[in-house]
């Protein structure tokens, strides 16, 4: 290491990104590139299954890939920054009514309506997260919920711009069309790259200065505070990233509905099913929600086709059975099991019980 | 003007209503710091309950509120001490989790048993009314009111002045500390937990006989209601959901009369943000239980 960049370091400074981005590609590995290389693996072998699947799986599929995003997303914020919030949804509506307002109202492409909803996700994150972020626990928990069922309340009674309560369709046929429908096949891909660009925001942070600061506030806020961690920047960031990815994901769920009302994108079932398929799958990694997300989803679609009536009985007695047995998620249990060669599920059991 | 008083008056007895939906979410929360999500469902099956026992025996609502009230006391020990013990030590989604699996379940169970319909306990007395100059009362809400303002103050008491009261107490503020005085934390757990599930079940019996419930929609808003009212009222004090419960009651009945639209629906949320970033501690809880941070 020369002189001067300790120098640099130890007077807290940060390396140019010319330097740093030289430094990256130089220790470039076939070790440490395993999770690049199987997202690119992962995301061909789906692009590969598309040709051999029919359009009504593609559809089901695309949905599950939605969730993907989704909970990468919520990860972010309630995972690592350990702020768990409620009220994700609410960007996953505004993205939504963003790009159905543009594309019905004003007729914007949806390449141009998708970043704009994007954009106005992140304002409302900073906005509501600034105040909201100073609440811990389950008030930041149940402050953010009010923040969800609030913007549905304002989107519902903004009826001259939204429609309101009578809902909101995006023009796809013909010359009104501002942009072709994607049709199953279309949203198939773009909801698997939506997914894969989440999951790769999610490692990308992660492994970052940043995501080291998340993970510090996580832990111990105040002591993140006095290490130099400006905490507030730290948390609003986060809560932006993660609204960033909700509202993306909320731009192609409503142009692929077509037609929606307040009550469906602002569901609070989606902000639900984001906490459990993170908490399931295992918070605080990338791989948890991934595989939190797939299962899930995967296993709701297979109940309902199944098991008609009883479906939510038996989800809501397999959220019961893996919370007590898996606490710390499935994912987290299997890696420290594999660490620590203990992989007795009663001794998991023994963990946080009184 | 007659109007407002109308408003006002229909707050205050509907106000003493969703306090007694309140007052046990309040109390488990204080005490174990769990959000319990299956609050509203553990009311609505206590409303099942009466709803059965009228149809069957004829039995009047009121009368059915011990037994709602010993049924549920039961099966809320059982689900403390058999499931939430088991992880009240990890981080808080967890038992979010839990006990939204466990509303799931049983909502689920009771629609099977009942199916979806709305369903409402017909009484004598529930759709009579009283006027004071040109104020009408509903006796029915009123006596709901009442027996959630008798209630709230007999747990106060069993609070403050038995050594049960105190044990839950003593666990609230540090279940370490409790524990070395040998308090048995687990069993006063899961009598809180139970002494909750009685309450919300005796709330469920009360919202039956004055209107209606029904296993899909009612649930959900009576855990919403009930998580507003406590944050409102505030944590660590049995009055914080008397007082959230009438406030909020009052916002929203002359609120309905003020606004157009579906505002109204907001007026909670709205109220709900503006306590949080002004008086975190709810308008007459114990501070510390808001800075308690939550790991």
């Amino acid at each position: 290491m020369s002189e001067s960049r300790l120098a640099l370091i130890l007077q807290g400074r940060r390396r140019p990104w010319s330097e740093s981005f030289a430094a990256w590609v130089r220790t470039r590995s076939l070790a440490n590139s395993w999770g690049a290389i199987a997202l690119v693996a992962g995301v061909a072998a789906m692009l590969g299954l598309q040709q051999v699947i029919e359009p009504g799986t593609q559809r089901l599929l695309a949905t599950v890939f939605m969730f993907v995003a989704l909970a990468q997303a919520w990860n972010i914020i309630g995972g690592f920054t350990g702020y768990a919030s409620f009220g994700q949804v609410a960007f996953l509506g505004i993205g939504a009514y963003t790009t159905a307002v543009l594309m019905n109202n004003y007729r914007v492409s949806f390449w141009l309506a998708m970043p704009a909803a994007i954009v106005v996700g992140v304002l409302f994150a900073v906005l509501i997260g600034v105040p909201l972020l100073r609440l811990r626990g389950h008030y930041f928990a149940i402050a953010t919920l009010g923040f969800a069922e609030g913007s549905r309340e304002v989107i519902y009674n903004l009826t001259p711009v939204t429609g309101g309560g009578l809902g909101i369709t995006i023009p796809t046929f013909g010359d009104q069309a501002p942009t072709p429908y994607f049709g199953k096949p279309g949203f198939y891909i773009a909801f698997l790259l939506v997914a894969a660009l989440a999951v790769a925001v999610s490692a990308l942070l992660a492994r970052s200065r940043f995501g080291y600061a998340m993970v510090a506030v996580h832990e111990d806020e105040a002591a993140a505070g006095a290490v130099g961690i400006n905490t507030t920047a730290v948390k609003v960031i986060a809560f932006g990233v993660s609204a960033a990815i909700v509202a993306c994901a909320g731009a192609f769920y409503a142009f692929q509905q077509i037609e929606f009302y307040p009550e469906n994108v602002f569901d609070s079932s989606f902000t639900v099913l984001m906490v459990i398929m993170v908490v399931i799958g295992g918070s605080g990694s990338i791989l948890g929600p991934l595989a939190g997300a797939v299962g899930l989803e995967l296993l709701a679609q297979y109940l309902r086709i199944n098991f008609g009536t009883l479906n939510q009985l038996i989800f809501g007695a397999i959220i019961v059975i893996v919370v007590v047995f898996f606490p710390q998620g499935v994912v987290n249990f299997v890696r420290d099991a594999w660490r620590t060669r203990r992989f007795s599920v009663l001794d998991n059991v023994r963990r946080y019980r009184l | 003007m007659s109007q407002l008083l109308q408003a006002a008056a229909y707050g205050v007895v509907q106000g003493g209503l969703l306090a007694l939906v309140a007052v046990g979410f309040s109390l488990v929360w204080g005490v174990m710091n769990v959000i319990n999500l299956s609050h509203g469902a553990l009311a609505v099956t206590g409303a099942y309950i009466a709803w059965e026992l009228n149809q069957r025996f004829g039995l009047d609502p009121f009368l059915a509120v011990p037994v709602v009230a010993v049924a549920l006391f039961v099966a809320g020990y059982a689900i403390q001490r058999g499931l939430i013990n088991l992880v009240i030590n990890a981080p808080i989604f967890l038992t979010l989790l839990l006990t939204f699996g466990l509303s799931l379940v049983i909502l689920n169970g009771l629609q099977l048993l009942f199916t979806a319909d709305d369903r409402t306990i017909d009484t004598a007395y529930a759709s009579q009314s009283f006027a004071i100059d040109t104020v009408n009362i509903p006796y029915g809400r009123l006596a709901a009111c009442v027996l959630a303002v008798v209630i709230t103050v007999g747990l106060a008491a069993i609070m403050t002045r038995t050594r049960l009261g105190r044990a839950i107490s003593a666990t609230g503020m540090d279940r370490g500390a409790a524990r070395l005085m040998g308090i048995r934390a687990r069993h006063v757990y899961a009598v809180t937990f139970g002494i909750s599930a009685a309450l919300a079940g005796v709330a469920g019996t009360m919202i039956a006989t004055v209107g209606s419930f029904n296993p899909t929609t009612t649930p959900g808003q009576l855990t919403l209601d009930a998580f507003v009212i406590s944050v409102l009222g505030g944590l660590g004090n049995t009055y914080g959901a008397l007082v959230g419960g009438f406030v909020l009651g009052i916002a929203e009945s002359v609120g309905g009369l003020l606004l157009t639209g579906t505002w109204v629906n907001a007026i909670a949320m709205a109220v709900l943000i503006v306590v949080l970033l002004i008086r975190p501690s709810g308008l007459i809880g114990k501070a510390q239980y808001s800075g308690r941070v939550e790991v």
